[in-house]
């Protein structure tokens, strides 16, 4: 099992962020977890990585727990964050050099940037990216250690269509593989275009989980979009 | 090691591309080493050595001050702040590298202005260290090490940016002021001397000063025990309160 997390619960004080988490991700898989803002995807994200601290009855990651064996488990799993920020005066090319030194193994840097689409772009600075620009190189430094699990937290906010469709491309590619992709999105396109398996989050509480076809049909909607608003209570807002 | 070299080339361009370092640590003392050339007296008045003589092991604490003291906590913090050392948590790397990089970094940036000074006493001035050149730039290596164990506490465990301004800035204003780094320790009365005491900087001066001229003032073991408690807490509280974000 690539990634196996059983009963994880986050705590912040008195406050439960995530209760009773538990999914499993195999190899070349695709899970999505889904949920309003503040349902507890970043922590859960962050508990999983070891960042946050949390009770649990399983984690592991390729076998290894991430608090334990940080060094060795995060050879191997490439990480983007819903915010990625840089140094203030770092090229895109020296990001790319950086990240790739802290890792024994790599992918090529130069086919990666192409497809990506930030090799003209490589003699500037971070800072002077567009949004979508910057969010690519993120996920690029994520594929970057030729990873065989990588989260992606909301890859694809603030991407237009083109760029989304590519990253997708991409990202399946890479899937047929081998690669495992942990991701959280607001696109139910996305994450019918991408997803195996999803896990909808309300309130930090796992309300339901599955195949896409799963969660429509328990949900006695029409689409997956109504499944979702159904299940993580956004159409309170509407 | 070739992360190492990769981190450090990468890292240190960032920093030489900011001016601080430039300014407030190399080209600040030179400026002031240039002054006091001209303005302090030659004649021995401090236990047989001038105050020129004794102002020499001063002014080349104020480079290991701007680097150790602001440079790598202000470093740090902005990059904790930024999530920059969040993005390195879940990398091979371990803080202990990041810190080190730091450290390197800004050490590199001292020793030039260590050159600078001595550069502008020796060739402008005609400084003569009456002491052993051996023994003093152990010292020195010594003190360094108290004021950056100081700088990597503050940068470890400061919450946030604001923070990390405030008590860096408070560490090297007062110490920048009030350790005889630029204003003579000896034009000082009495009783603010007893209180410049309070700073470690004072003490690694005092040490510097001693071992400059020869001397074999007494309180020589206190100082260097002040110095040798700045290292071990502060490298230990860094270790154990480092904190990612």
């Amino acid at each position: 099992m690539t990634l196996s997390v059983k009963n994880l619960s986050v705590r912040y004080g008195e406050k439960v962020a995530v209760r009773d988490l538990s999914f499993h991700v195999g190899k070349g898989e695709v899970f999505g977890l889904l949920g309003a803002n503040g349902a507890g995807k970043s922590s859960s994200i962050a508990a999983i990585l070891g960042m946050e601290k949390s009770e649990f009855k399983e984690l592991s990651i390729l076998g290894k727990s991430p608090i334990a064996e940080r060094k060795k488990v995060f050879e191997k799993v490439g990480v983007q964050f819903q915010e990625t920020n840089f140094q203030d005066r770092i090229t895109v090319e020296e990001a790319c050099i950086q990240w790739r030194a802290l890792y024994k193994e790599t992918q090529e840097l130069e086919p990666l940037l192409i497809s990506f689409g930030l090799q003209e772009k490589k003699k500037q600075l971070v800072k002077s990216l567009s949004g979508g620009e910057k969010q690519r190189l993120a996920v690029l430094l994520a594929l970057l250690p030729n990873p065989e699990l990588v989260f992606l937290d909301e890859l694809t906010t603030g991407l237009d269509t083109k760029a989304r469709r590519m990253l997708w491309k991409q990202l399946l590619k890479m899937k047929e593989s081998g690669l495992s992709i942990v991701l959280t999105s607001h696109y139910m396109d996305e994450v019918e275009a991408l997803c195996d398996r999803l896990l909808i989050l309300r309130e930090g509480q796992t309300v339901a989980g599955g195949t896409i076809q799963e969660i429509v049909g328990l949900s006695g909607k029409a689409t997956l979009e109504e499944a979702y608003l159904h299940f993580a209570g956004e159409e309170e807002w509407g | 090691m070739t992360m190492f070299w990769t981190m450090l080339r990468i890292e240190g361009k960032l920093v030489w591309k900011g001016m601080d370092i430039l300014i407030f640590g190399i080209l600040f003392p030179m400026i002031l080493a240039a002054l006091f050339g001209y303005m302090l007296s030659k004649d021995a008045s401090v236990g047989g050595a001038s105050m020129f003589e004794v102002s020499y092991p001063a002014l080349i604490t104020i480079g290991v001050l701007a680097t150790g003291v602001m440079g790598v906590p202000l470093t740090i913090a902005d990059y904790r702040h930024r999530g920059i050392l969040r993005r390195f948590q879940v990398t091979p790397v371990s803080p202990l590298h990041i810190l080190l990089v730091q450290v390197v970094i800004q050490l590199s940036s001292a020793l030039v202005s260590f050159i600078g000074v001595t550069a502008v006493y020796e060739l402008l001035f005609d400084y003569e260290m009456k002491g052993s050149w051996g023994i003093f730039l152990l010292t020195y290596a010594f003190v360094i090490c108290a004021m950056y164990s100081i700088g990597i506490f503050i940068g470890s465990v400061v919450p946030d940016q604001r923070s990390a301004n405030l008590w860096s800035s408070l560490a090297y204003f007062t110490m920048l002021l009030f350790s005889g780094a630029t204003i003579p320790y000896e034009i000082m009365p009495r009783f603010f001397q007893w209180f410049m005491n309070i700073f470690p900087l004072s003490h690694g001066i005092h040490l510097l000063k001693q071992v400059s001229i020869g001397g074999t003032a007494q309180s020589l073991f206190a100082s260097f025990a002040v110095l040798v408690l700045c290292i071990v807490l502060g490298l230990g509280g860094a270790i154990k309160f480092f904190k990612w974000k």
